[in-house]
């Protein structure tokens, strides 16, 4: 699992270490490979910066998308359980 | 003749505000996923209820002036009440102002190779992602969680 956001790597060590998360984090702070991903959601950040849409994408080793998620809702996301079935169902 | 009507407060304002602040409140089982059947149900429910109930009360207030006489506590629940509404409606449109995305990869297309510095300033790729460790297999799968930030 890897989680990926606008967000600089000391900010993300910072998050990973006070939360114990185990996964990587990548940055992305120009937003091109959100932008790539047509996952930007404009001057949606603090101080109308663009970040990520929240996204999930489950991705084999083809390079090919098996399982994807997309909210409408930003306090709607999906459940660790949602997740591990999902991988479960490739495995 | 000396004035008998003894006033009353005004409690249909109190429990419309009561409810505005219950709803607000219901927004943490959204974050919490306690239950999603019941959280949109509850979300629009308590805000409908509410808004009634403030109407009875400020109906109560304009009809029977002489019991509901609290003139600022009455104002001031209303006219909270009323910006909680708003802000709760404002709230609750920039949840769902999230972009359709129609261009982003589906399920069986390729997604996009990249290249992005981890935590720690190292750069890491999505095919390097699939490689081994030393002493573990490699994954089969790859999940990308991609989220807003600001965390």
């Amino acid at each position: 699992m890897v989680a990926i956001s606008v967000d600089p790597p000391a900010v993300s060590e910072n998050l990973r270490k006070k939360q114990g998360y185990a996964f990587t984090f990548l940055s992305d702070s120009s937003a091109e490979v959100i932008r790539r991903y047509d996952l930007l959601h404009k001057a949606a950040g603090p101080e109308s910066s663009d970040i990520s849409r929240p996204a999930e994408f489950l991705v084999d080793r083809s390079g090919t998308v098996r399982w994807e998620n997309f909210t409408e809702d930003i306090r709607v996301r999906p459940r660790a359980e949602q997740l591990l079935a999902a991988a479960r169902s490739i495995a | 003749m000396p004035d008998v009507t003894s006033t009353r407060r005004n409690s249909a304002l109190w429990l419309g505000l009561l409810l505005f602040l219950l709803a607000i409140a219901s927004n943490a089982f959204y974050f919490a996923h306690l239950s999603t059947h019941i959280t949109p149900w509850l979300n629009l429910t308590l805000p409908v209820l509410a808004l009634l109930v403030l109407l009875v009360g400020v109906v109560r207030a304009f009809r029977q002036p002489q019991i509901y006489r609290g003139k600022i506590w009455g104002t001031t629940l209303t006219v909270l009440s009323l910006l909680i509404c708003v802000g709760s409606v404002l709230f609750f449109m920039v949840a769902r102002s999230v972009p359709r995305s129609a261009g982003a990869p589906q399920i069986g297309q390729r997604v996009p190779d990249f290249t992005l510095p981890d935590s720690t300033g190292q750069s890491v790729s999505l095919s390097q992602l699939f490689a081994a460790s030393p002493g573990v297999a490699p994954p089969k799968a790859v999940l990308l969680v991609f989220y807003r930030g600001y965390w």
